[in-house]
């Protein structure tokens, strides 16, 4: 875009900046969940550790319930990111693959709803998972994760670019609606489902609001709400806490990375729409 | 498939349900309705009913362990005029949001563009700039809590060695704005330096060629053709950022409770309120008006974004 070549030289130099400023806080915890208490207390700081030690870890993962938090969340986030996938993608079908009255407006109401963030819905949500006597259960902790309007969106766009042509001949064979959903819809659209997945994954995994509220047993606890009580508690202990975060951030990062090309192109998408 | 040219055919009702029927067969109606119904119903379930059952709730004073709930008219509405935590908590989030706003996409737009100059390792720059964007909100404050701790954290020290004395990061007021706004660029800054560069993207190379061929110097460029063109996603960007930090939340959780050296100044934010006076206090009616509120002003920058866009075309 800008072949200049003081804007090259302030490229390299502001970006390198950046992505020092994005990149050290998390290398200082990593660093931090293998530092023994007395080098983390220690002044001045150091940054990487003097003599290693798994020890924070030993402590989290042996003397508390974080073990549990992690089981809890691997499964609310695995269960919600399935739920995600199969609402997402045959909705996104239907959207992309037939007429029915009433089909913009409904599209459009979806998609007015997705900026609303669950903060200024939580309630009348709780009051029904409340009267259903669902209050600090799985189901409560999953229930609003069962569905994603950018996935609807999202897989509307990927399946509109499946040529009709194929779907038609599927029914020509005599194939059922279902079948050609499960059949060749799925199929065309796995690189698409699989950026839904990460989203879907990351989503639950990091969700803090909803665990908060539905939850009142430690048993149940998720790992950030596990983090943030930890962390509220027992403040002065920062290596097991270091050691806890650095748990909930690792799967995401090697998500992240493994997956990085689906991930970019879901992002390219959402910014499509604006 | 609609295109093909029919016969005349009688008009008889019969006649007419027999031909919408068919219709409605050959659009398969069936499968569209097996299919789409149980999403929408839980569309309506967990999202559109618990929307338009907040707006309600916030007429009433609502105690979820009560058996009469009574109604109350605008009383809640009338409260939030008098409630001085609400008020601290609405300038808080303003603020919050607002220096937010700007810092992040200033930066991002400002690295977008110049990771444009030098495409090739602007993947990798991308990569790691988007770390921050999925360590989760916790365990992201839980890092940032230590750097800003008074007396052990990294930042006093760093600033130490130009002179500052140890400054309490969380427990001064204006402070821990500040504090905040940090953790939240640096949080969501990758998230939008990715957004625009998928703009800047589809920019034609031919434009700034055309300006190259001119003698237009960069900044020239810049002011004449990239940000013109950038508009809309510039648009959408600060409408998503600003929803998105008018929410705060996790981060002023965790970074306000006791630190080592000393307890945090109580930084409140809307949706903290929301939070005590709905899960702590259980006035699920007077959190729900504030809910409202929250709601208006997410709905009317999205009314903003949607006109913006109307005009354009």
């Amino acid at each position: 875009m800008f072949r200049e070549r003081s804007v090259r030289i302030a490229a390299w130099i502001s970006c390198s900046f950046l992505a020092l400023f994005t990149v050290v806080p998390v290398l200082w915890i990593v660093a931090t969940a293998f530092k023994t208490a007395a080098e983390i207390n220690a002044w001045p700081p150091t940054f990487l550790p003097s003599a290693p030690t798994w020890a924070n870890f030993d402590e989290i993962i042996y003397h508390t319930e974080f073990p549990r938090y992690i089981l809890n969340t691997i499964l609310v986030s695995t269960v919600s990111t399935v739920c995600i996938m199969i609402t997402s993608s045959i909705a996104g079908f239907v959207f992309a693959k037939y007429k029915f009255p009433f089909r913009g407006l409904i599209f459009m109401v979806l998609l007015a709803s997705a900026t609303i963030p669950l903060e200024a819905y939580m309630i009348p949500v709780y009051i029904m998972v409340f009267k259903l006597k669902m209050l600090n259960t799985f189901a409560a902790l999953i229930l609003p994760l069962t569905i994603m309007t950018f996935g609807v969106f999202f897989m509307r766009q990927v399946i509109m670019g499946i040529p009709d042509e194929l779907l038609e001949a599927a029914r020509i064979d005599g194939a059922s609606e279902f079948w050609i959903y499960l059949r060749i819809i799925l199929n065309l659209s796995k690189n698409g489902l699989m950026a839904i997945g990460v989203f879907a994954f990351t989503q639950a995994w990091a969700n803090f609001m909803w665990p908060l509220v539905v939850v009142s047993t430690g048993d149940m606890y998720t790992t950030e709400l596990g983090l943030a009580v930890y962390q509220r508690a027992f403040y002065t202990e920062y290596g097991p806490i270091a050691a806890g975060a650095v748990i909930s951030i690792v799967p995401m990062l090697i998500v992240f990375v493994a997956l990085r090309r689906h991930i970019m192109a879901g992002i390219a998408t959402s910014g499509m729409k604006g | 498939m609609s295109d093909v040219i029919l016969p005349p055919q009688p008009s008889s009702l019969p006649a007419r349900l027999a031909r919408g029927w068919a219709r409605m067969k050959r659009n398969h109606i069936g499968f569209v309705i097996c299919a789409l119904g149980p999403v929408l119903a839980l569309f309506v379930v967990i999202r559109i009913y618990p929307i338009a059952e907040t707006i309600r709730l916030s007429f009433y004073d609502y105690h979820i362990t009560r058996r009469s709930n009574p109604f109350v008219g605008l009383g809640n509405y009338a409260y939030l005029f008098e409630d001085g935590p609400f008020h601290e908590a609405l300038v808080n989030t303003i603020l919050f949001s607002m220096l937010a706003v700007v810092a992040t996409l200033l930066l991002a737009l400002a690295c977008a563009i110049l990771l444009r100059s030098i495409e090739k390792a602007a993947p990798i720059y991308e990569l790691l700039f988007y770390i921050p964007v999925v360590t989760p909100w916790v365990p992201a404050s839980v890092i940032w809590k230590w750097i800003f701790d008074p007396t052990f954290g990294a930042l006093n020290y760093a600033l130490s060695f130009f002179g500052v004395a140890r400054l309490g990061w969380l427990q001064d007021p204006t402070l821990i704005l500040f504090a905040l706004v940090a953790v939240s660029v640096w949080k969501m800054v990758g998230y939008f330096v990715v957004i625009f560069g998928v703009g800047l993207r589809a920019i034609p190379e031919e434009l700034l060629e055309a300006a190259d061929l001119d003698g237009a110097t960069a900044w020239r460029k810049l002011t004449r053709i990239v940000l013109p063109l950038m508009r809309p996603i510039i648009l959408f960007s600060v409408v998503t950022c600003t929803i998105i930090n008018f929410n705060v939340f996790a981060p002023v959780y965790v970074l306000t409770a006791s630190s080592q050296g000393a307890p945090a100044y109580d930084f409140k934010v809307l949706v903290g309120e929301i939070y005590s006076n709905g899960f702590v206090y259980y006035h699920m009616g007077y959190a729900g008006a504030q809910c409202v509120v929250l709601l208006l002003f997410v709905m009317s920058l999205l009314i903003v974004q949607f006109l913006a866009f109307r005009e354009k075309k």
